[in-house]
């Protein structure tokens, strides 16, 4: 970070030029928790075991994230909410699966590749039949063509049904960089590879939000009709973005399909994972570029750790989605600021914290009320 | 000039727009004023020169002046609405539509963006054009929206969204500008302040305005011309005195009866 430009008075504001990624300004405060950021990547893989925590998993959250970061895309600018991105996803292991385990194709990165090309066609096919819908009709059609494509792969042979396909040639891991590695080499040279592509996505994704385009996604998302008559092509811009979304997806698909070495329908296809994808945004919060990638990472964690303890491990999750959607709508980062704002209100000024209570202490007195109001009148038929 | 030919469009049994033939921006910078009672299809009109509906009958044409002092004329009923701009077709509506999570600032940019075909561009940061700036700047100052620039445009009051919305369309450099009731909600102290800004702006950029007022007053302070629709007809035509002079039409239009 050695050619940071001095640093800029604007707006009564200190902001650090990065000349290395043009336009963009941070503030001090965004440029730390940016390399904290890309710090707490690099050192995963050692970092993880240190608290206990399954690195696999982490890298996998990762991914998921990264498709909900595309995911967001739709969401957060044009404001459709697509329910069929598992489909991309899902198509980019596919790609990968099917040419490790048909064509034995060995490289890892041509393999990866072919799942970005096979997973952006696929999101470009299905992107121009919905781009000329919104609402609820938006959100069916990309689950249809989710469902069909699930079913699809579910039922036939060459996918090798439920069981899926292993991407292995000849027993061995891919290559990567023409290379055989060991397990954990193999391991370590993905994550590697893929933290500094995800890095450079990352920053091609900010700069497409912040670029004219990205300013049309928005007119677009907030209104539509007067995005049409500023002349705004509204359905070709809805396709591209639809198109780059899903390229995001492609790409962490093609990527899962290399760490896990193995294919199946239900946890990359499946309608219920776009529904996961979607939830990772929220939750992470989809008003920021990188909330979606948080909420991957602790929704994947999340399902995965709770998997094997108990039965109906999705019922908790569940609970954590209402409560976001009542408490923070904003999701984990989107409400970040406010969170730290009346920390920092509360550590200068204890007397809230007496507000706080006796606030609650009403809330719960309230609902007591009308728990017992409820009740009299359902038993006994009057108040 | 841009011409309606012989248009028609049906609702059902309704017959909104009954073939109308107009020519607006017979002289250059002209200001046309549309009036007519409610139902009598003068937002059909526009939506169909604009292109938000299709007419079951008739067309579009606007006319070019060729270098040589002749005009060619291009018709255009089938160009969707987006492209239509790129004609020089421009339109407000009667509810304000602005961009509602953007600032004012932003609102603006985004249609300059649009006039100097930068839309497609992901290589630079939105605010990063001199020339889409300085435009904004001058639009800005002459809406007088300096101070709410950095205001979002949900949080403005009304007349300031109302200008705001003509000052996103005078951003698309038009030729044409259709406005459907620019001072619809406004006060009335204030509407003659939103006609004044605009009639400045189109004079000054020589745009052909079609308005749409339901302010008689204003109408006849500021239009060149006057077509009165009854019914999907054109009713009358022409000078604006004739609110004061024809007792048919102030019968029609005012509920006069004298």
């Amino acid at each position: 970070m050695s050619r940071l430009s001095p640093l800029e008075q604007r707006e009564g504001e200190t902001v650090v030029r990065v000349p290395l990624t043009r336009g963009l300004t941070l503030t001090i405060g965004q440029t730390v928790l940016a390399l904290v950021g890309v710090l707490v990547l690099l050192g995963l893989p050692f970092l993880a075991g240190l608290v206990g925590l399954s690195w696999g998993r982490l890298f996998r959250g990762l991914l998921f994230g990264l498709a909900a970061v595309g995911l967001n895309l739709l969401l957060r600018h044009t404001e459709l909410v697509s329910f069929g991105h598992a489909a991309f996803f899902g198509g980019g292991a596919y790609a990968v699966a099917v040419l490790a385990a048909h064509l034995e194709v060995s490289e890892g990165l041509l393999l990866l590749l072919a799942a970005v090309i096979v997973g952006t066609l696929l999101a470009a096919f299905i992107g121009y039949f919905v781009a000329g819908y919104v609402d609820i009709y938006f959100a069916l059609l990309t689950l249809a063509f989710n469902a069909v494509i699930f079913a699809t792969v579910f039922r036939s042979g060459f996918f090798n049904y439920n069981d899926g396909l292993a991407v292995r040639v000849g027993g061995d891991n891919p290559t990567l960089f023409g290379l055989g590695w060991t397990d954990l080499g193999y391991d370590l040279v993905l994550y590697y590879t893929t933290i500094v592509l995800m890095l450079v996505m990352l920053l091609l994704m900010w700069r497409l939000i912040h670029s004219p385009f990205g300013r049309a996604l928005d007119a677009i998302g907030q209104d539509r009709t007067r995005a049409r008559f500023i002349g705004i092509p509204v359905e070709r811009y809805v396709w591209y973005s639809f198109t780059i979304s899903g390229l995001y997806g492609a790409f962490a698909g093609g990527v899962y399909a290399l760490q896990r070495l193995h294919v199946q329908p239900e946890p990359t296809l499946y309608v219920f994972v776009s529904g996961e994808i979607l939830f990772m945004a929220i939750l992470g919060g989809f008003t920021t570029l990188v909330g979606p990638l948080i909420g991957g990472v602790l929704l994947v964690y999340l399902l995965e750790a709770t998997r094997f303890t108990f039965n109906y491990y999705h019922a908790p999750i569940g609970i954590i989605l209402l409560a976001i959607v009542f408490f923070m709508p904003n999701g984990i980062m989107g409400s970040l600021p406010d969170i730290l704002a009346g920390l920092r209100r509360r550590l200068s000024d204890p007397g809230r914290l007496g507000e706080d209570l006796r606030s609650i202490q009403s809330m719960v007195r309230r609902s007591l009320t009308r728990a017992t109001t409820t009740v009299r009148i359902l038993v006994f038929g009057v108040k | 000039m841009l011409e309606a030919r012989n248009l028609r469009k049906e609702f059902g049994e309704l017959r909104a727009t009954d073939d109308v033939s107009l020519k607006f921006g017979t002289t250059s910078g002209e200001m046309v004023f549309i009036v007519g009672p409610n139902g009598a299809g003068k937002t059909t009109l526009i939506n169909l020169l604009t292109g938000l509906l299709e007419p079951d009958q008739g067309s579009v044409v606007v006319h070019e002046e060729t270098g040589d002092g002749t005009t060619v004329e291009r018709e255009i009923t089938d160009v969707d609405p987006e492209r239509r701009v790129n004609e020089g077709l421009v339109r407000s509506f009667q509810i304000v539509h602005v961009f509602e999570e953007m600032t004012v600032r932003e609102n603006v940019r985004v249609a300059v963006l649009s006039r100097y075909d930068k839309l497609l561009n992901v290589r630079s940061r939105d605010d990063q054009h001199d020339e889409v700036e300085a435009t904004v700047d001058d639009l800005l100052a002459q809406f007088r929206l300096e101070d709410s620039q950095h205001e979002v445009a949900e949080t403005l009051p009304h007349g300031d969204r109302k200008l705001l919305d003509v000052a996103m369309s005078f951003g698309l450099d038009p030729e044409y500008l259709l406005l459907d009731e620019p001072t619809s909600g406004v006060a009335t102290r204030e509407k003659e302040y939103v006609i004044e800004t605009i009639v400045e702006a189109s004079e000054a950029r020589g745009v052909t305005t079609v308005t749409i007022e339901h302010d008689m007053d204003l109408v006849k302070s500021y239009a060149d011309r006057l077509v009165v629709l009854v019914e999907g007809r054109v009713f009358r035509e022409g000078d604006p005195t004739l609110l004061d002079t024809d007792d048919e039409l102030r019968r029609v239009l005012l509920g006069v009866t004298e």
